[in-house]
């Protein structure tokens, strides 16, 4: 059986998800409880764990489905987001190419045709949209948005400072879409209070984000049947196990680590022991039991007080432990062992061949060793003093049931997960150069090939679908693009060559610079005229700069930088929130946030617009209009409740107007969100919608019935 | 490798609530919990319809253990009571029906679910702070130098069991039998921190219950034969124990990963047996009264400590380890070769006790800190309940000494926390309104709803038709016999509020507690004085009640907040 894969059949399939996740995203979001397969509950609002719970079979579901699985590999957010998104962008697409549908292909009769030609549309289409993507909104963030951003980040000082009150926002705008309503302050707060209380210097914060990633499993405890309420962050470490033995102890407690047992055995792998009498078997028991004895004798003199132990100890050990004076913990996973190693830089107890009095070097200090009772059981609670940056603690998660105490689990490792990435600067492909000096021209001059080479492709398919007009036109550009690249391949060569050729080609230095800071290919002739007014000055400045030094290639294109900036400079409206500390990159900033409430969207709806008026090239036009509506569709759905002047279209109105005004823009909620996630997720968006738009068939092959191993939907297709 | 099966599609039900088919399941389990609530619940017999063992019960731990739900929304409510229950033992059908109830008074009014989650918090918080606070009406303080409230409290607990089978004069035996078992695991020397002993239940099926009785030190069940081998002792001194956790059968197990290879005529067995002998001549050298050992002793050297007037215990279990050490003060030996000889503690003096057919040593510490309860009751079902009652009891009593309250029982601390709830929303909304974009009339309906689940959760104590009414002074429950002559005079009727603290001879007026009334201020009750010396009153555990409370709001709310069920149907 066959199915078209096309706009249509995806429209459906996203629509139906989009139905589901409409009523979980957001502060107005619900809960929806799932149950495995092995009668479990489980209470979630995220949307990647929601999509996995269906076993969707729809083969086009199942792709989205990878996509925002890879997607949250990436971010760990805005599956719900994804989806609408999606959704939305798939509407669009399809009234907008309905129309162009009437207008255009009508000659056409036969059924099967149009579809393949519709195909042939949709291949186009996608393409535009990898290459708006890749130009286009790279533009608008860096040129457009940045100006809006706000930083988690104290402004205060010059590092990197985490700001408490702006993070409590920040965690607070995350778990409202990922708790329950009645719990999300509360977790936030929890959250906030265990950043702040792990992190030892606010400024070298990356280093624990990734060590609590890794051990986040390890550093919360779980406890059901109590309220959320009774939650809370206890200093130190808690081991999910009891004591074996506890010997209470206090004033200077020294650990040490062991991986095997400590009583010698009487054989040991691949080893063969031979017993030839009964007092041979009663003299090695007896080396075995002193052996044992030495060793506990020797880690109380060297004032172990406590033992942690990867394997199960025998009994002998466990009662000279006790004897000695020194606590056991047994049957340690190997991430608690390799945690605890993290934090103390403790490496694991050598068994010594003689126990002499000399130092046992592998031992840490602890600041307390004591059992924490948490509903009538048991746990270690060690006071680790911390040889990294990280300052151990651990979250006590109490919830009347399961489900929800793994909900709040997931939701703040995905909390650090999104604080993490936030606080990592985001590349964007756009270039406006960087602020360090290891700026080369030559992912430059690559992108510019493959500019060209997206054009070309362009340009055949325009010929192909016998656009007049623009086939001429097309070329023309083409012929320009493909002369800006001699240029830049002549910034390639060293700084003689460079100036032979400066004089000639001075002219056309110019707008390859423009084409630069607009990334627009199409605006080229008109804006021509007007920018080169602008730059003269800076560009013959700079010739005299290159004339008066040895001018490299990284000075060669530092100084494009800064023509480019002063280009953006120069359109730039005043900037209307708080202002940020100035950067310069074509990189989002670590840090960058935006208020919540669909800020993002509005904003690059609004500059999408703005430029689709500008665009001459349909295609460009119809891709920027879908996505500049499609952006609409996620504050309308965050507004649905609301009403009188908090509505959808107030706001939208409100913001618009301020923006046009160059008022700063106002929001009416106190939250906060990544940017750098947002722009991950449409851009993850945009590519799943084209690599939707490439399928133009789905073809259900019948299974061999013996050959059942592949469950992957992608290979189907 | 096996076939492997394309996973079938789950199926997802959106807006479960306004389902029929949870709204039936949700009223019949509302049903079941509501019915075996209180002294006069209706008990309920589990049984598998296919000879299994009958359990008769009204407890919810009991209840549910036999119960298979399969409604995933009913199963978040129930694993919810459950799990409050395996922490605090009490108040487990108090909150499964406040939980139900909260669902259900909600359901008819038309807000967003939002709306009523936040609301329900905020009124949450409100109860929370009034109950933990001075001013409450409804909590009393324990006064450790009298018995007279914790006896209350555990006669409460067992009479609200009526599954026990017990009669009033059972139920006084049994709760001064509690309370004393409980009393002796309280260390004699405080220290900074008590660490409480344990009291273990010891069963005895077939014997009246008043033939139950509590010994201090405790109880190992041994065979006749044993018992007069080994018995009598005479010795005026305490006994000196050796405690045993490893096996002293003379099992060899770990070896080691490698092979062990055994040359012919080399007998393993008599090696080990000559070191166990070595280690009872040990014992035996270091003046040992008594061994115990967690496993098996190897009959040998039983032997050899018989005769030498060593009594050896074997196989008491894991479970009697811990108390075991910490009443004789021993260390549990894991070595078969040298012992330290701190590793030795002692026991006052050991003695053979016989209760209905059954035989036990006696161990009597030293020190107290261990007791033994023995249970009697007719039969198998009825001595399961009282089991499971006198554990909650006595864990009970271990919450009350960390927290020293208690709760007035009997459907008063429900009608008193409604009336005072009704009071606070009506005159003080802007208080609770405070942080949150609610309206007043919001905050009403939502607090009507709120406070008729109190008080349908206390009206749920009354199982046979009488008529509950709430006076108009402390706000607590009275409530009138059925079947009463109609008169024009109630407080007739009325004898006693629910938790025995007032009588009609106040002057009070009444009402229907079903029926609109003006809201007032609920006044505090009698001095404290007073009350701790009240007899008879009906007390709930403070720490279990609130924490029920919460959990009963908190697992409604997630209720509430359901968009979608997806069920998993692989």
């Amino acid at each position: 059986m066959a199915a078209v894969g096309c706009l249509k059949a995806a429209l459906q399939v996203a629509e139906v998800l989009e139905t589901i996740v409409s009523n979980c995203v957001g502060p107005e979001g619900r809960q929806v409880l799932c149950t495995k397969p092995t009668g479990e509950v489980l209470l979630s609002r995220d949307g990647g764990r929601l999509l996995e719970a269906l076993h969707l079979e729809h083969p086009i579901a199942r792709m989205v489905v990878a996509c925002v699985s890879s997607h949250l590999k990436n971010s760990g957010d805005g599956a719900k987001t994804f989806i609408i998104l999606l959704s939305h962008l798939l509407r669009g697409l399809d009234a907008a190419t309905d129309k162009e549908k009437d207008s255009l292909v009508s000659e056409n009769i036969q059924t099967h045709g149009r579809h393949w030609k519709n195909c042939c549309q949709w291949k186009f289409i996608s393409q535009a949209l990898l290459t708006f993507q890749e130009q286009v909104l790279d533009y608008f963030m860096d040129q457009c948005l940045s100006r809006h951003f706000l930083s988690v980040f104290s402004s205060s000082t010059q590092e990197k400072t985490l700001c408490r009150s702006s993070t409590e926002l920040l965690l607070e705008a995350y778990f409202c879409g990922r708790v329950g309503r009645n719990n999300h302050k509360f977790i936030s707060l929890l959250m906030c209070d265990y950043l702040f209380k792990c992190v030892a210097y606010n400024s070298r914060i990356e280093e624990v984000f990734e060590l609590v990633d890794d051990y986040f499993a390890e550093l919360n405890v779980g406890v059901i049947g109590l309220p959320v309420s009774d939650s809370r962050i206890v200093a130190g470490l808690v081991l999910h196990r009891d004591f074996s033995v506890y010997c209470p102890a206090d004033g200077d407690i020294r650990v040490v680590i062991v991986t095997e047992t400590i009583q010698p055995l009487f054989s040991s792998s691949g080893t063969e022991f031979v017993l030839n009498s009964e007092a041979q078997f009663q003299a090695s028991q007896f080396w075995i039991m002193e052996r044992t004895k030495t060793i506990m004798k020797y880690l109380q003199g060297q004032n172990v007080k406590l033992l942690l132990s990867r394997v199960k100890q025998p009994d002998l050990v466990i009662y000279y432990a006790e004897l000695n004076g020194i606590s056991v913990v047994e049957c340690l996973s190997s991430a608690e062992v390799s945690l605890i190693q993290r934090i103390t830089g403790l490496s694991p107890f050598v068994l010594p061949q003689t126990c002499s009095q000399h130092e046992v070097s592998n031992t840490a200090l602890l600041k307390f060793c004591k059992p924490l009772i948490l509903k009538s059981k048991r746990y270690v609670h060690l006071g680790l003093i911390s040889t990294c940056l990280f300052i151990p603690h651990c979250i006590v998660l109490c919830g009347p049931v399961q489900g929800l105490v793994e909900q709040h689990e997931d939701a703040l490792h995905g909390a650090f997960k999104m604080l993490w990435q936030l606080l990592k600067d985001l590349d964007l492909s756009y270039m406006t150069g960087a602020d360090d000096q290891s700026y080369t021209s030559s992912p430059l001059i690559y992108k510019n090939s493959r500019e060209s080479e997206l054009l070309q492709e362009i340009g055949n398919d325009s010929i192909q679908r016998s656009y007049q007009g623009t086939v001429v036109k097309n070329k023309d550009k083409l012929v320009t693009v493909r002369t800006h690249l001699i240029v830049y391949s002549n910034l390639e060569i060293p700084g003689v060559e460079l100036e032979t050729y400066v004089p000639c080609s001075a002219s056309k230095l110019t707008p390859a610079d423009t084409h630069q800071t607009d990334d627009t290919l199409k605006c080229l002739s008109q804006n021509k005229t007007s920018i080169i007014d602008d730059h003269e000055p800076l560009i013959e400045s700079k010739f005299t700069a290159n004339s008066t030094t040895e001018n490299t290639k990284i000075e060669m294109s530092y100084e494009n930088v800064q023509v480019t900036k002063s280009v953006g400079k120069g359109n730039t409206l005043p900037v209307s929130c708080k202002s940020l500390e100035s950067y310069c990159s074509s990189s989002i900033p670590a840090g960058c946030v935006l208020p919540v409430g669909g800020n993002f969207e509005i904003l690059l709806h609004y500059y999408l617009l703005k430029y689709a008026k500008k665009c001459q090239q349909s295609e460009e036009t119809i891709v920027s209009m879908v996505i500049a509506n499609a952006l609409l569709g996620i504050p309308k759905i965050l507004y649905k409740s609301k009403k009188g002047n908090y509505s959808f279209p107030q706001i939208y109105i409100r913001t618009l107007h301020a923006l046009q005004t160059n008022q700063p823009v106002l929001s009416t909620q106190t939250g906060l969100e990544s940017v750098a996630g947002k722009y991950q997720l449409l851009n993850s968006v945009l590519q799943c919608l084209a690599k939707i738009l490439t399928i133009d068939l789905v073809i259900n092959i019948k299974r061999q019935p013996r050959k059942v191993y592949d469950q992957d939907s992608e290979d189907e297709l | 490798m096996s076939r492997l099966e394309a996973k079938k599609p789950s199926v997802c039900e959106s807006k479960p609530l306004t389902r029929e088919r949870l709204r039936t399941t949700l009223s019949v389990l509302k049903g079941i919990v509501a019915s075996c609530y209180g002294p006069s619940g209706r008990l309920k017999q589990l049984h598998n319809g296919a000879g299994g063992h009958v359990c008769t019960t009204s407890q919810s731990s009991a209840l549910l253990r036999g119960l298979s739900v399969t409604h995933p929304v009913l199963k978040i409510l129930t694993t919810s009571m459950q799990n409050h229950v395996s922490c605090f033992s009490d108040c487990g059908l108090f909150m499964a029906i406040l939980c139900c109830n909260l669902i259900e008074y909600v359901e008819g009014i038309d807000l967003a679910p939002t709306t009523v989650i936040e609301l329900n918090k905020q009124l949450l918080s409100l109860c929370t702070s009034y109950l933990k606070s001075e001013a409450c009406a409804c909590r009393i303080p324990v006064d450790f130098s009298s018995t007279q409230i914790l006896l209350c409290l555990v006669r409460s607990i067992l009479t609200s069991k009526p599954a026990c089978m017990l009669t009033g004069k059972e139920v006084d035996h049994i709760s001064a039998l509690v309370l004393r078992a409980f009393l002796l695991t309280i260390p004699e020397k405080a220290e900074d921190h008590i660490i409480l002993g344990k009291s273990i239940i010891v069963p005895l099926k077939g014997q009246r219950v008043i033939d139950s009785t509590v010994l201090p030190g405790m109880l190992i069940e041994t065979s006749e034969v044993q018992l007069m081998r080994t018995l009598p002792i005479k010795k005026s001194s305490a006994l000196k124990v050796a405690l045993f956790c490893v096996s002293l059968s003379g099992d060899f197990s770990d070896t080691g990963e490698g092979t062990l290879a055994v040359s012919y005529g080399v007998s393993l067995e008599s090696a080990v047996l000559d070191q166990l002998l070595n280690l009872g001549r040990q014992l035996v050298w270091d003046h040992i009264d008594l061994v115990i050992c967690q496993k098996v002793i190897h009959p040998s050297l039983k032997q050899f400590l018989s005769t030498h007037h060593v009594i050896a215990i074997d196989r008491v279990g894991v479970a009697l380890m811990e108390p075991l050490s910490k009443m004789t003060g021993t260390q549990p030996i894991g070595s078969l070769g040298s012992i330290s000889p701190s590793s030795y503690g002692s026991v006052k003096d050991l003695c053979s006790a016989k209760f209905g057919s059954k035989h036990f040593f006696h161990l009597i510490p030293n020190e107290v800190a261990v007791s033994s309860l023995l249970l009697c009751n007719r039969n198998d079902t009825a001595w399961d309940e009282l089991k499971l009652t006198c554990q909650t009891a006595l864990h009970v009593l271990q919450l009350t000494i960390k927290e020293p309250f208690v709760f007035l029982g009997g459907g008063c601390t429900e009608t008193h926390l409604a009336a005072y709830v009704r009071h606070k929303t009506l005159n003080e909304p802007g208080s609770i309104l405070k942080d949150v974009g609610y309206t007043q009339t919001e905050l009403h309906l939502i607090a009507e709803a709120f406070c008729s689940a109190l008080e349908s959760l206390a009206g749920s104590l009354e199982h046979d038709g009488g008529e509950i009414l709430t006076d108009m002074k402390y706000g607590h429950f009275w409530s009138v016999q059925s079947h009463s002559p109609p008169v024009a005079n109630w407080p007739d009727l009325l004898s006693r509020c629910g938790c025995g603290l007032h009588s009609n001879q106040e002057e009070l007026s009444w009402s229907f507690l079903r029926s609109t009334h003006h809201p007032f201020v609920p006044q505090n009750s009698l001095p404290h004085e007073a009350a701790s010396s009240a007899n008879n009153l009906t007390l709930d555990c403070f720490t279990a009640k609130l924490s029920g409370l919460q959990v009963a709001v908190e697992t409604a709310n997630l209720i509430l907040d359901l968009a979608y069920v997806i069920e998993d149907k692989n």
